[in-house]
């Protein structure tokens, strides 16, 4: 979220889930909403009833496509050139927002020049989008007083990420969709507590509270409070610090995270793992890092343990204990605090309430929260700078957080890698409704297991029909890195040209052929576009329907 | 100054906004007015009868939770009209219904025979035996429909539509065989149903109930202790109940349900996906880690005490530390842990070990 803070002062959805059910325009990109976010979906339908108007912006076609006013299915990877030429529409067909650019932003003149060479018929022959819906599109957006952009990790999961992040945040800017209930600029979360993780400092570059590390005064600050000497710059981000496993990192402590599964071009990372002189992980199953493992330390699951998770609209919620952890398992604060007492630190056995209190203390877009408040008034949501304070419901109401929004000119780049002789189709991976992340909690449950047991690829009838696969058939999926195993699922959700896969199944992990380079800024990894093939390994013997995404299934409904 | 519009409630003027229905106006007065069909979240549908006021120069009591109020209407929710109306039908929904108060309650609370005996309901009217078709056999593993104690207030299936959109779940059948299923009698599976157990936690009477919990013969849902908490899963954040039966499991504790917080509940609105509400096996699986490991010279992991593994990793990570110096050290924490954690691991990372290499999985 890295665009997000240089931009606009905070990383974070501006807006709240809430007002979602009252937006007149839903500009959803990237984000396969139903199925990643079911239940802001929920709120997005909600709208829809209600006479809402939603443009999807999406190389697939997605459960929201189906109610959507107009479906944009972009080229993967063009995102840019679909934002641009967006933003083209809006300068010179004069709907931009002057009043609010005089005021509250800096830097419009140099995206104004950069999207001039945009045009959307240009951005047509690049995109696959027809000029017209982009122009239509950009006219509803502009012109629509509670308009609202939502997006996840389609357009993050890019090595130019970061760069589609400004584009949307320019499109922002020069409308004035900013500082107002059911605007904004919302990235979608994930996972349940990646907000909360970055809000408490889990990041290379910010203190808790988003305070630089590079910052004299806040690292000043941090000294005293904690009384040791600090490092002053900032240190690696997840990508590097992978790739860095078995070179210059030698040793790794892993904290509730299977990252042979989660991280990209895994053989790469197998071998630095096989390298690595010590590695700790803390989990709640055995998984595929643990092979790797040193030592190995029983944590709690979130029914276990007190605490807090922040959301993606930053409510700060509690987290209750409702049952002991199994065996010996203890929750994850008391073991890290174990550690540091062991390795020589002074640390105090407390309890999650008082660690609160401590991390806040020191974070003052947090200060006013506290686990009392929040038994009290329930979630909370920062800024949040004092006790008396309520809450923020929608970010820079009268103003930006940081002073002025900034306007920032990005020119097209090609993805990583595009597609090749050996391997002509574009891969991306994402999420299904029915599974999470690594899928070690939700396959051990009935009902995702039974309505998706297995992993498969989505593919074009046109491009399966060319390589003799039919629905169901066993087939190879290969890139430069890796080659995997699972089934086909002819399907019109996939432009020709192009397949997608769910990234949950450990015995076909897509994470084998994605591609390893990250975005310059945020170090995400570009999980969205690969070149890959497909080939027959073995046809189906007694076709039946094959159980696979929920949203075919709504399609042929 | 344009005062706001108002009704006269039971003798008391009370303002309203344009667009509320009598419902919303009494239940913000205070009144307690009996509803069966109503959810704020769904379109108000008007057929379960139950929450019918009188109004000034009707001919007939109306259902307060589909009439919008209107300038100076004069409503009256309690009367001896309005009682007898609801004795009345509150034995006729109750003849037609499971009798026994407790064994109807073998999951969820029933709102039926709660009101039924507020208001004075006769339990002895002769039982009608119900022509609805009951759903054996569908194998989906999470929802179970019980048409004996349905009262067909079609909360679940306009919720199925209205709410989450999918549409898998209709009244079928005619007359008194009226019942719910999917289309085609298919089971939920293979519908476009998505699991989001939306079904079970509008129901008024349990007739939509969790399977689980009934297959497993767990405990009923008012002997379980209810812990509210935020869901593990994705990054909305969605409020809900762990329902715990606190002796189970040696006095561990085990979770047998999740439920979802009354509507109007931040965040969710008192809905959930199918994550949310049945994924949760996973916190009492055999699977589970229970005791540290530890690495043995011949490759092998060993069971180890507490104190032996955390001495281990301490010395493990200090000894890198000692020969590469602390940018050699790599610190990567989960958004699946809690904040404090979170604050606890960057700080382990560069308060102890001197590094700011830490960061969460997934930074989005
Ligand atoms: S579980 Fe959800 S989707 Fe399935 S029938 Fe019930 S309400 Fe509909
Ligand atoms: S219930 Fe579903 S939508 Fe809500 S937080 Fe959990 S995973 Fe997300
Ligand atoms: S609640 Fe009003 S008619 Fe059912």
């Amino acid at each position: 979220m890295a665009g997000l803070v240089t931009t606009f002062g905070a990383g974070a959805m501006t807006n709240s889930i809430q007002e979602i059910r009252e937006a007149d325009f839903l500009f959803v990109t990237g984000s396969n909403t139903t199925e990643a976010h079911p239940i802001i979906a929920m709120e997005m339908k909600r709208a829809v009833r209600r006479g809402a108007r939603l443009v999807v912006a999406d190389p697939r076609a997605i459960w929201l496509t189906t109610i959507a006013d107009r479906h944009l299915a972009l080229q993967p990877g063009t995102d840019v050139w679909l934002l641009n030429a967006m933003a083209h529409v809006i300068v010179t067909e004069n709907l931009v927002d002057h009043d609010f650019v005089a005021n509250h932003t800096e830097g419009f003149e140099t995206v104004r020049d950069a999207v001039q060479e945009y045009t959307p018929e240009k951005a047509e022959a690049i995109t696959g989008v027809r000029a017209e819906d982009i122009r239509k599109t950009a006219r509803e957006y502009a012109t629509t007083r509670k308009a609202g952009i939502y997006y996840t990790l389609g357009i993050t999961e890019h090595t130019h990420g970061t760069d589609n992040v400004y584009c949307l945040a320019n499109l922002v800017l020069m409308t004035g969709h900013l500082g107002h209930a059911s605007t904004g600029m919302n990235p979608l979360r994930g996972q349940n507590n990646v907000q909360g993780a970055n809000d408490a400092g889990a990041t290379p570059v910010f203190y808790p509270g988003y305070q630089r590390v590079d910052d004299p005064e806040v690292h000043a600050r941090y000294e005293a409070s904690w009384g040791v000497p600090l490092d002053p710059k900032p240190g690696l981000n997840l990508n590097q610090i992978i790739k860095e496993v078995g070179k210059t990192i030698h040793g790794l402590f892993v904290m509730g995270e299977d990252i042979v599964i989660s991280e990209p071009n895994v053989s790469k990372l197998e071998e630095g793992l096989n390298q690595i002189e010590f590695l700790v992980i803390q989990e709640i199953f055995l998984n595929e890092t643990a092979r790797f493992a040193d030592v190995i330390l029983p944590g709690a699951c979130f029914a276990e343990k007190e605490g807090v998770f922040t959301n993606s609209e930053r409510r700060v919620q509690r987290v209750r204990k409702a049952v002991d952890p199994p065996g010996q398992a203890r929750a994850d604060w008391e073991i890290l605090t174990a550690i540091a007492r062991a390795a020589g630190a002074d640390w105090k056995t407390s309890t999650p309430e008082a660690i609160y209190d401590e991390y806040v203390a020191d974070a003052p877009k947090l200060r006013g929260i506290s686990h009392a408040r929040i038994e009290k008034e329930g979630g909370l949501q920062w800024p949040c700078p004092d006790p008396g304070h309520p809450g923020t419901v929608y970010l820079h109401e009268g103003g930006i957080l940081r002073g002025k929004g900034l306007f920032t000119p990005v020119e097209y780049r090609p993805s990583h890698e595009s597609s090749t002789e050996t391997h002509p189709l574009v891969l991306s991976t994402g999420r299904t409704l029915y599974h999470y992340n690594a899928a070690t909690q939700t396959r051990r449950a009935p009902g995702p297991a039974a309505k998706q047991p297995e992993a498969f690829v989505e593919i074009h009838p046109a491009d399966a029909r060319s390589r003799e696969i039919t629905d169901g058939d066993r087939v190879a999926v290969t890139s430069k890195r890796g080659r995997i195993e699972c089934r086909a699922m002819v399907s019109r959700q996939v432009r020709r040209g192009c397949i997608w896969m769910p990234f949950h199944f450990a015995e076909a992990r897509a994470n084998l052929l994605t591609v390893d380079v990250g975005d310059t800024v945020t170090g995400t990894a570009e999980y969205k576009v690969c070149a890959a093939e497909v080939t027959l390994v073995q046809a189906l013997e007694n076709p039946v329907a094959f159980p696979g995404s929920f949203a075919s299934v709504q399609q042929d409904r | 100054m344009i005062e706001s519009p108002s009704i006269l409630l039971d003798g008391n003027p009370v303002p309203y906004r344009p667009g509320e229905t009598l419902l919303e106006v009494a239940t913000r007065a205070g009144q307690d007015i009996p509803t069966l069909c109503h959810d704020p979240r769904l379109e108000p549908m008007g057929s379960c009868r139950t929450c019918l006021v009188e109004i000034e120069g009707w001919p007939r009591l109306a259902p307060s939770c589909a009439t919008l109020a209107e300038p100076d209407m004069q409503v009256t929710t309690a009367n001896p009209r309005i009682q007898r109306h609801r004795r009345l039908l509150f034995s006729l929904y109750l003849a037609d219904h499971p009798t026994e108060h407790e064994a109807c309650e073998d999951g969820a609370p029933c709102e039926l025979h709660h009101l039924a005996h507020r208001h004075n309901a006769d339990p002895n009217w002769p039982h009608m035996e119900p022509l609805r078709a009951d759903r054996p056999g569908d194998r989906n593993p999470y929802v179970e429909f019980r048409a004996d104690r349905c009262i067909l207030c079609a909360r679940c299936t306009r919720y199925c539509d209205e709410v989450e959109g999918v549409n898998a779940i209709t009244l079928t059948g005619r007359g008194s065989e009226t019942t719910i299923s999917t289309s085609d009698q298919i089971s939920l599976m293979d519908s476009s149903c998505e699991l989001c157990g939306g079904c079970i936690a509008v129901c008024p009477t349990g007739a939509m109930a969790e399977k689980m919990p009934l297959v497993a013969g767990a405990p009923p849902e008012r002997e379980l202790q209810k812990v509210r908490t935020t869901c593990n899963y994705c990054g909305v954040g969605c409020q809900l109940d762990l329902n715990v039966d606190p002796s189970a499991d040696e006095g561990r504790g085990r979770i047998v349900k999740v439920t979802s917080p009354p509507p109007g509940t931040i965040t969710g609105d008192g809905n959930l996906c199918v994550k949310g509400r049945f994924a949760y096996d996973f916190v009492h699986h055999p699977d589970r880690l229970t005791t540290p490991l530890v690495r043995q010279p011949d490759g092998s992991l060993a069971e180890a005490t507490w104190e032996e593994a955390i001495a281990r990793a301490a010395a493990g990570l200090m000894g890198v530390r000692e020969r590469h110096g602390s940018d050699a050290l790599g610190f990567v924490s989960s958004s699946r842990c809690t904040g404090e954690e979170n604050y606890l691991i960057q700080k382990l990372a560069r308060a102890v070990f001197g590094t700011n290499n830490v960061h969460s999985c997934a930074a989005t």
